[in-house]
C-alpha cells in the first residue's frame, strides 16, 4: 500500500476520518432537502474500512461473543449489588454496543476489562472532580492516554490482539474517556445509552445543519418554479450587490417594487455626492436584476434604464448603455412612458458610432413627425446628415453644442470623424495648412490641443514654424501633402473598431 | 372522383413536372371539387385507394409520402373554400405545412425523381403566401405571428435538400437550388433578417464545386438570384458588386416582365448615382412610370446642381426611399449635385483654372436659395469644407490654398468624367 489508509479515507465517499467518538459530526455539504437521510448516511459503517483491514480475525458477522465477553458478563452480575443493577445493566449494554460498533469485541482483553460497577465508580469520581476543577480539561488529558488525540492508534494501525498491560489501560482510558465525554454531556436529558445517544446527536447536528441550510439555499431547485406568477420579494435592505443569478431567485434576496423606489433615490444621491461609477453600475444593475425577476414593468423601470443609461454615457460606458438602450426600446415599445424622443436620439447617435446602415435605415423608416419636432432628434439628425456628406466643419460645431448627453454619445466617434476629416484636408489642402485652421475646424479646445494632436499621431516632424520677414515667429503651419497617407492608414484603422457587444 | 387525381395520374405518366406542380398548387380550379370530396374522417382512406392503383407508385414510401402530401392539401383546400371564421389561415398554414414535410419525405425516402421539382417549388410557394396571410390575420387579432419564420425553415430544410443531393447532374435535385434559394431570400427580406441571406450565400459559395454552372439554370432562376444578390451586396455598400449582378439581372430580365425591371433599377439606378455618377436617361424613366414619380425629381435638381431643391425632393420622398432602403444611398447624390453646381461656375468663368472660394460661396448662395427665397449666406469654411469633400472623392480635381483664399482646378478633367 503506496499510502496509509488514514490518506486513502477521503476518497471513500461519505465516510470521514474519526466520528466514532463523537470529536466531530461531518455533514456532507446538502444539495436536497428530499434526501435528509442522507445526511446521517454512513455513520454506522464509518470506520469500517480501515478497521477491517486492522483487525485480523473477523469472524463470520452475526451476533456471536466471544467466551471471554460472556465471562465477562458473568462476572459482572456476579458482584452486583441489587441496588446498581439497572445502572450497571445499562453500562454493561453501552460497553457491549461500542464494543461491536468499534470491532473490537474479539481484540479486546474482556478478562483484563474492568467491570461496569468500576467504571460507574471512576465515572462518578471523575464526575466530582470535574465540577471542583469547574470544567477544566484535566480529566479528559488526565485520562486520554493520547488515543483520541492520535488518529493512528484510532485507525487501528498498532492495535494488536495480544495486547500489553499498557494496551488494555489504553483502552480502559479510552472507555473512561469517552465516559468523561459523556458526563458532561450528562448535564443535558441524555440517556446514557451510548449507541443511542452518538446516533441522536448525530441526527441532531445533522438537523442544525439542515436548518442553517435552509436559511441560505434556494428554494427546492427540484420543483418547477412557476414562471407565471412573479415573484415578490422580501428583502428590505436599499443597497445589494449585483450577483449573475445562477438559479432561480430567492424572494428573501428580491427587494419589493417600494423598496426599489428608495433605492433609485439614494442611488441618484449617491451619484450626484460620490461618483463612484463602479459602485453606482454595479448598484443599478441588481436593481434592474430585482425588477427582472418580479416582472415589473412600468413607468418606473423606464425611469430605472434611463437614469442607468445616462450615467453609464456620462462615463463612456457604451457596453452598458446598449443594455439599457435595448430594453427601452422594448419598453417603449409596449407603450411604457419616458423620454422617448431623447433616447431615440441617442440611439441614432450610437447607430452612427457602429456604423449599422441597416439598424439606421428602419429607425429612419418608424420616426415619426413628432419625434423629429424634438430638439435632440433634430440634432442628432442633423449630425448623421452632415456625417454623409462629410461635412466635418458642421459636424464639430453640431458636437460642441449637443443637446443632452449627446456630446458623451459623440465622444465615441469623435477621433474617428477627425481622423477622416484630416484625410480629406491633407487630399484637399495645398501646400500647408495654418495650425490655427485646423483648431477651428476639428473641435479642438487650443492650438496647443491641435499640435498635440498631431503629435500623437506621428506627424510631428510636419509641423513647422514661420516667421515673416523680421524673424518673429508668425504661424505653426502643418505640411499637408505629405501628411495625406499617415492619415488614410490611421483612418482605415479607426473605422475598423466598432463596438459590437449586445448589439440591439 | 376529383379530377385532381386524374390530373396527378397524367402527370405521373408523361413525367410532367410543370402539371404536377400544378396539382399541388391550392389556386388550382380543381380545388373546388377536391375540397368537397371527402371528409377529415374519411380523406387518408380516400386518397389511399385513388393512389392504390397507380401502377408507377409501388415503392411503398414514395406511395405513403404522396399520399401525405395530398392529405395535407386537402385540408387547405378544405379550410380556403368551407371555412371563413378566425384562424381559417392559420389551419391552412397547417395543411400546406403537412404538405411540405410529406414532400421532404418524398425525396428523402421515397426516391422521388427529379423530374418532380416542380411539386417542391409550388409547396415551398405557397407555404410562403399562406404564411403571409396567416401572420398578417394574427396580427389584425393582435396575436404573435411566427408563421412566416417557421416557413422560412421549412424552405430552407428543402435547400439543403437540393444542394445536398449527390446523384448525377442529369437528374439531381441541384437545378432546383436556385429557384429555392430565391424563395428563401425573399423570406428573409419580407422578415426583415437579410443578414440570414449571407449564410445561404455562404453556402452557395462552397459548394460550387460539383454545382452546375449558374449560366445553365433557367433565367428566371438566374435573374432573381441575381437581383438579390445585387441587392444584398447594395445594402452592404458594396456597389461595384451590386452594379455588376444588377446591371447582369436587368439585361436577363424578361423584356415583358416590367415589374421585375422596375425592381431592379429601383437598386441600379441609386448604385449608379455613385458608382458612375450617371443618372437615368429620361428616355428609361419613361418607360417605368411608376420609378419616374420615384427618381425623376432627384434627377432633375442633381442634374441642374439645385441643392435646395434636390434637398426637398429628398425630404419629400424620404417614407418611399427609407421603405426601399434606398433614401441613405440617394442622400449622397448631394455630391453630385454640388460637383454639378460647381462645375457650371467653372464654365461660366470661362474655364478659368483659378477660381475664389467667394464665388463658389455666391454660387451654394443661389443654390441654396429657394425660388424667390432668401439667400441663404453659407459660411466660406463650410463651402472650403464641401469642396475639400468633393477633391477628396474625386469629384473635382485640383486643390485649395487657404492662403490666397484660391481655389486651383487641375488644367485637364477638373472635373473627371463630365467632359469638362
Amino acid at each position: 500500500m503506496s499510502t496509509p489508509p488514514w490518506r486513502t479515507v477521503n476518497s471513500v465517499p461519505y465516510t470521514n476520518g474519526t466520528p466514532r467518538n463523537g470529536a466531530f459530526t461531518p455533514v456532507n455539504a446538502r444539495k436536497n432537502l428530499s434526501s435528509a437521510p442522507r445526511q446521517v448516511y454512513g455513520f454506522g459503517q464509518t470506520t469500517q474500512p480501515q478497521i477491517q483491514a486492522s483487525v485480523p480475525p473477523q469472524p463470520a458477522q452475526k451476533t456471536t461473543f466471544p467466551d471471554k465477553l460472556k465471562q465477562y458478563v458473568a462476572r459482572t452480575f456476579e458482584d452486583c449489588p441489587p441496588e446498581s443493577k439497572a445502572d450497571v445493566e445499562v453500562e454493561l449494554k453501552r460497553i457491549i454496543t461500542d464494543a461491536f460498533n468499534e470491532k473490537v469485541v474479539w481484540s479486546l482483553e474482556w478478562d483484563k476489562m474492568p467491570l461496569p460497577q468500576e467504571i460507574l465508580a471512576t465515572k462518578r469520581i471523575a464526575d466530582r472532580k470535574e465540577k471542583e476543577e469547574s470544567k477544566t480539561k484535566t480529566v479528559s488529558v488526565q485520562v486520554s492516554n493520547g488515543l483520541r488525540s492520535s488518529p493512528k492508534l484510532d485507525t487501528g494501525e498498532s492495535r494488536v490482539p495480544n495486547a500489553t498491560s499498557d494496551e488494555i489501560s489504553a483502552v480502559t482510558s479510552r472507555f473512561d474517556d469517552r465516559f468523561d465525554k459523556r458526563a458532561r454531556h450528562d448535564q443535558s436529558t441524555y440517556p446514557s445509552t451510548a449507541d443511542k445517544l452518538s446516533q441522536r446527536e448525530k441526527e441532531k447536528r445533522a438537523k442544525r445543519f439542515e436548518d442553517s441550510n435552509n436559511r441560505v439555499s434556494p428554494p427546492h431547485p427540484s420543483t418547477p418554479i412557476d414562471n407565471d406568477k412573479p415573484l415578490i420579494g422580501t428583502c428590505e435592505k436599499l443597497e445589494k450587490q449585483y450577483f449573475r443569478l445562477t438559479s432561480a431567485p430567492d424572494p428573501q434576496h428580491v427587494r419589493p417594487l417600494h423598496v426599489l423606489e428608495k433605492t433609485l433615490e439614494l442611488l441618484k444621491k449617491k451619484w450626484r455626492t460620490e461618483s463612484n461609477y463602479s459602485y453606482i453600475c454595479d448598484q443599478f444593475k441588481s436593481l434592474r436584476q430585482d425588477l427582472t425577476v418580479q416582472h415589473i414593468k412600468t413607468d418606473f423601470t423606464v425611469l430605472v434604464y434611463e437614469i442607468h443609461a445616462r450615467i453609464a454615457l456620462e462615463k463612456g460606458d457604451l457596453g452598458e448603455y446598449n443594455q439599457c438602450q435595448t430594453q427601452l426600446y422594448s419598453l417603449y415599445s409596449e407603450g411604457f412612458k419616458g423620454h422617448e424622443e431623447e433616447f431615440k436620439a441617442y440611439r441614432i447617435l450610437y447607430l452612427l458610432h457602429t456604423c449599422n446602415r441597416a439598424d439606421m435605415n428602419d429607425l429612419l423608416a418608424n420616426l415619426t413627425p413628432t419625434d423629429k419636432q424634438d430638439k435632440s432628434v433634430q440634432h442628432a439628425l442633423q449630425v448623421r446628415s452632415v456625417l454623409a456628406a462629410g461635412n466635418f466643419h458642421r459636424f464639430f460645431k453640431l458636437y460642441l453644442e449637443a443637446p443632452k448627453m449627446g456630446g458623451y454619445l459623440m465622444d465615441s466617434f469623435i477621433a474617428r470623424e477627425r481622423m477622416s476629416a484630416m484625410c480629406t484636408i491633407c487630399k484637399a489642402y495645398r501646400p500647408d495648412i495654418d495650425i490655427r485652421f485646423l483648431t477651428e475646424e476639428l473641435g479642438f479646445e487650443s492650438d496647443t490641443e491641435c499640435v498635440q494632436f498631431l503629435c500623437d499621431n506621428g506627424a510631428q516632424d510636419l509641423i513647422e514654424q514661420k516667421s515673416d520677414d523680421k524673424g518673429v515667429p508668425r504661424t505653426i503651419r502643418f505640411q499637408t501633402t505629405k501628411a495625406l497617407s499617415l492619415f488614410e492608414d490611421m483612418k482605415r484603422a479607426a473605422f475598423k473598431k466598432v463596438d459590437i457587444k449586445g448589439q440591439l | 372522383m376529383s379530377s385532381l387525381y386524374k390530373q396527378f395520374r397524367l402527370a405521373l405518366k408523361g413525367q410532367s413536372g410543370e402539371l404536377l406542380g400544378n396539382v399541388f398548387s391550392p389556386s388550382n380550379p380543381d380545388m373546388t371539387s377536391f375540397a368537397f370530396s371527402t371528409n377529415h374522417a374519411l380523406v387518408r382512406k380516400n386518397v389511399e385507394y385513388e393512389l392504390g392503383n397507380i401502377a408507377t407508385l409501388r415503392n411503398e414510401k414514395s406511395r405513403t409520402a404522396w399520399v401525405e402530401a395530398f392529405c395535407g392539401l386537402w385540408k387547405v383546400a378544405y379550410t380556403l373554400e368551407r371555412e371563413e371564421e378566425d384562424g381559417a389561415w392559420q389551419r391552412a398554414y397547417e395543411g400546406q405545412r403537412e404538405t411540405m414535410q410529406a414532400i421532404v419525405r418524398g425525396y428523402q425516402s421515397g426516391q422521388w425523381s427529379c423530374w418532380t421539382l416542380p411539386v417542391m417549388y409550388t409547396a415551398c410557394k405557397y407555404l410562403r403566401t399562406i404564411a403571409i396571410k396567416s401572420d398578417e390575420d394574427r396580427k389584425r387579432r393582435g396575436l404573435k405571428a411566427e408563421d412566416l419564420e417557421d416557413a422560412a425553415r421549412h424552405i430552407n430544410r428543402a435547400f439543403t435538400l437540393c444542394i445536398s443531393d449527390r446523384a448525377p447532374l442529369e437528374e439531381s435535385r441541384k437545378w432546383g437550388t436556385y429557384y429555392i434559394v430565391n424563395l428563401l431570400f425573399k423570406t428573409y427580406f419580407k422578415l426583415n433578417a437579410i443578414t440570414l441571406s449571407k449564410n445561404i450565400l455562404r453556402a452557395l459559395h462552397a459548394t460550387t464545386g460539383d454545382m452546375p454552372a449558374l449560366k445553365d439554370f433557367p433565367k428566371s432562376h438566374i435573374v432573381t438570384f441575381k437581383y438579390y444578390v445585387g441587392v444584398i451586396s447594395f445594402l452592404e455598400e458594396d456597389y461595384t458588386k451590386a452594379e455588376e449582378n444588377l446591371t447582369a439581372a436587368f439585361y436577363l430580365c424578361h423584356r415583358d416582365a416590367i415589374r421585375n425591371q422596375e425592381l431592379i433599377l429601383t437598386y441600379l439606378i441609386p448604385t449608379h448615382l455613385l458608382t458612375t455618377h450617371t443618372l437615368p436617361t429620361p428616355a428609361l424613366l419613361a418607360r417605368y412610370p411608376r420609378l419616374q414619380t420615384l427618381f425623376a425629381p432627384l434627377c432633375t435638381t442633381i442634374k441642374s446642381g439645385n441643392l435646395r431643391a434636390f434637398d426637398a425632393a429628398l425630404s419629400n420622398g424620404e417614407a418611399e426611399f427609407v421603405k426601399r432602403r434606398i433614401y441613405l444611398t440617394l442622400e449622397r447624390g448631394r455630391d453630385i449635385a454640388m460637383r454639378n453646381l460647381f462645375r457650371k461656375v467653372y464654365i461660366l468663368g470661362d474655364k478659368n483654372t483659378r477660381i475664389p472660394v467667394r464665388t463658389f460661396q455666391v454660387a451654394m448662395g443661389c443654390a441654396v436659395d429657394g425660388e424667390g427665397g432668401e439667400r441663404v449666406e453659407v459660411e466660406v469654411e463650410e463651402v472650403e469644407c464641401l469642396l475639400a469633400g468633393l477633391v477628396y472623392k474625386g469629384l473635382i480635381k485640383g486643390y485649395i490654398s487657404r492662403e490666397k483664399q484660391m481655389v486651383v482646378l487641375s488644367g485637364s478633367k477638373a472635373f473627371p468624367g463630365t467632359g469638362v
